[in-house]
């Protein structure tokens, strides 16, 4: 109480430097106090784990008794494990079927939609529908579709005289068909992504690029494309991260079959780790995802980085 | 730019099929559904039930338990949604407003995070459960993303950066605190990127099926992906069945669409732009 009378200016200058310092602390800790539930959750169920499957991946755990250590054991049976490969391969094939299809799909949409016209906004709501799609149901739903009796295509098929295949138990329609699902579900989202992307390009150089007399496909090439990069790099990696861990229509269409031709990495994994508890070599196999993953992303950034003309705004 | 009549109509015929495709699938089961047993596998898909029947609804609630598998995933989604907007909301505070020795690190942490698939963390996770011994119990199913995910504390942080500084100032001038600041100033304004943060943790969660077919195994905890999952593996040919099971699963997706659209319209088209 004293103080407040002291007119003295260090110890003025010092109570205040005092009071500084505790309103610091109680600011630090009244973040960290906010933090707290996040943090907990973001260390156990997230770090935690990561690291944990890093070291799982060398051991040999049937989830009873003791986990025995077999350093790099795990990695060197599945290189050398063809149904490995075969799911690696699988994965792939589904990714290159689904991302290609699903942005050139996009893309053409949000060009269609890039103006002012009547029903626009309701057509965009349209389109995200399918997003929104449980997987599970969905294939249901495909298998129905695609079921070479009852299903629509097949019966659509038949009215213009062609007998479709049993797409599903065909090793070569399986993954086409389960990757149409995907396609189906995201073009929509991706899509409107792009039209944002679209719509950020200023209008003011479509139309100094008419008036020097350039054809609409060559403005698509020297202005849309360029300036949508962004936006198309975004998706592109999203898109592909997402596609790598396909699970649920293969959990519900086929179980990985025809003859593993639908048995994807995730699945594998899965099938592995909870079904023949083999915990250590599906860490493993989780590893393996985690870097292909790593490996994509890291080349789409590198090939991006390079051509993107980024900050127009 | 010059349209003429032709490529008008063009592009209205593409815009026109590409929503005809967006919906089919939706139309096309809802309408099985509500077709007799033997018309489903008679009749086209595109042909509308009549007469109009609701018994294969009433078999899959009666006869399997429906009822429980969408009850137990509202549970799941309701309390993993109510656990996501508070403690994103309170981590996004102090990752977007308040500086403390760390902050960045732990935030391109959580943010590297974003990259690492979901099944890499299974394995550990499964066995954390059953460590703690909340295997099947709804618990086990709940915590691994109750207390807000990264993708969440990003969202909400994004949002929370764009809200003047001033108005937070103002009201600690006249002696508010950090919750009081939070609850009554910063909330109100973000209505909009919470509905957001809601509807689709709800949506994520009512679809995953993954976790808990990993974490649970019993009647009292199975959620409705698992609950259509069996019913398609036992009765696969019996379309009237598995198809309405399959709209209901869907029906709540729908009616929450439908309500905040607009919101996640705009967060999908802004999600592209950072």
């Amino acid at each position: 109480m004293i103080d407040n009378i002291t007119y003295d200016g260090s110890v003025r200058g010092h109570r205040r430097a005092e009071h500084r310092l505790r309103a610091r602390v109680r600011t630090v800790a009244e973040a960290y106090a906010l933090l707290a539930p996040s943090l907990a959750g973001f260390l156990l169920f997230l770090v935690a784990p990561i690291f944990g499957v890093a070291a799982l991946s060398l051991f040999d755990w049937n989830l009873m008794g003791a986990p025995s250590f077999v350093g790099l054991d795990n990695y060197r049976e599945l290189a050398a494990d063809p149904e490995v490969w075969r799911a690696v391969l699988n994965t792939i094939y589904y990714v290159v079927l689904n991302i290609p299809a699903q942005t050139v799909l996009a893309l053409l949409l949000a060009l269609a939609l890039n103006r002012r016209m009547r029903g626009g906004k309701a057509l965009r709501v349209v389109f995200v529908l399918p997003w929104m799609a449980m997987p599970v149901a969905l294939g249901i739903i495909w298998s129905w579709v695609f079921d070479p009796r009852y299903g629509v295509v097949n019966q659509v098929l038949g009215t213009v005289g062609i007998d479709g295949p049993n797409w599903l138990t065909d090793p070569a329609w399986a993954m086409p068909v389960i990757a149409s699902v995907n396609v189906w579900q995201y073009t929509g989202y991706t899509m409107l992504i792009l039209l944002a992307g679209l719509q950020a390009i200023p209008h003011t150089l479509y139309e100094a690029a008419a008036i020097d007399g350039t054809t609409p496909v060559q403005r698509f090439f020297t202005i849309t494309l360029p300036l949508l990069r962004p936006s198309l790099f975004f998706v592109l990696v999203t898109n592909t991260i997402g596609s790598f861990q396909i699970f649920d229509t293969v959990f519900v269409m086929t179980q990985g079959g025809p003859g593993g031709a639908t048995d994807v990495l995730n699945f594998h994994i899965y099938q592995q780790g909870f079904q023949l508890f083999r915990s250590g070599y599906a860490s493993a196999l989780a590893m393996v995802l985690f870097a292909l993953i790593l490996l994509v992303t890291a080349a789409q950034f590198l090939y991006f980085r390079k051509r993107t003309v980024y900050d127009f705004s | 730019m010059k349209r003429t009549p032709i490529t008008r109509i063009a592009l209205y015929l593409v815009l026109f099929a590409g929503a005809v495709v967006s919906v089919a699938p939706y139309l096309m089961t809802l309408n099985s559904a509500f077709k007799e047993p033997a018309q489903v596998l008679t009749t086209p898909a595109w042909q509308p039930a009549f007469p109009v029947t609701f018994d294969n609804f009433a078999q899959v609630w009666s006869e399997y338990d429906m009822a429980g598998f969408l009850l137990h995933s509202l549970i799941y989604a309701g309390v993993v949604t109510a656990g996501q907007v508070v403690f994103s909301t309170m981590a996004a505070y102090a990752f977007g407003r308040m500086s403390f020795p760390g902050r960045d690190a732990l935030f391109w942490g959580y943010l590297a995070t974003m990259m690492v698939p979901q099944i890499v963390t299974l394995v550990p996770l499964f066995l954390i459960m059953r460590e703690f011994g909340l295997i099947d119990t709804y618990l086990g199913l709940i915590l691994p993303t109750a207390f807000g995910t990264p993708y969440g504390i990003f969202l909400v942080r994004q949002y929370f950066r764009t809200i003047p500084r001033d108005l937070e100032s103002a009201a600690r001038i006249d002696g508010a605190g950090t919750l009081t600041v939070l609850v009554r100033v910063l909330l109100p304004l973000s209505r909009p990127i919470l509905a957001t943060l809601a509807t689709i943790t709800f949506i994520t969660t009512w679809n995953t099926l993954l976790w808990p077919l990993i974490v649970t195994n019993g009647d009292a905890t199975r959620v409705v992906t698992l609950g259509i999952s069996a019913l398609k593996g036992q009765y696969s040919s019996q379309y009237h069945l598995i198809l309405a099971a399959a709209a209901l699963a869907l029906l709540p997706l729908i009616v929450i669409f439908l309500l905040f659209q607009r919101h996640i319209v705009r967060s999908i088209a802004l999600t592209g732009l950072k």
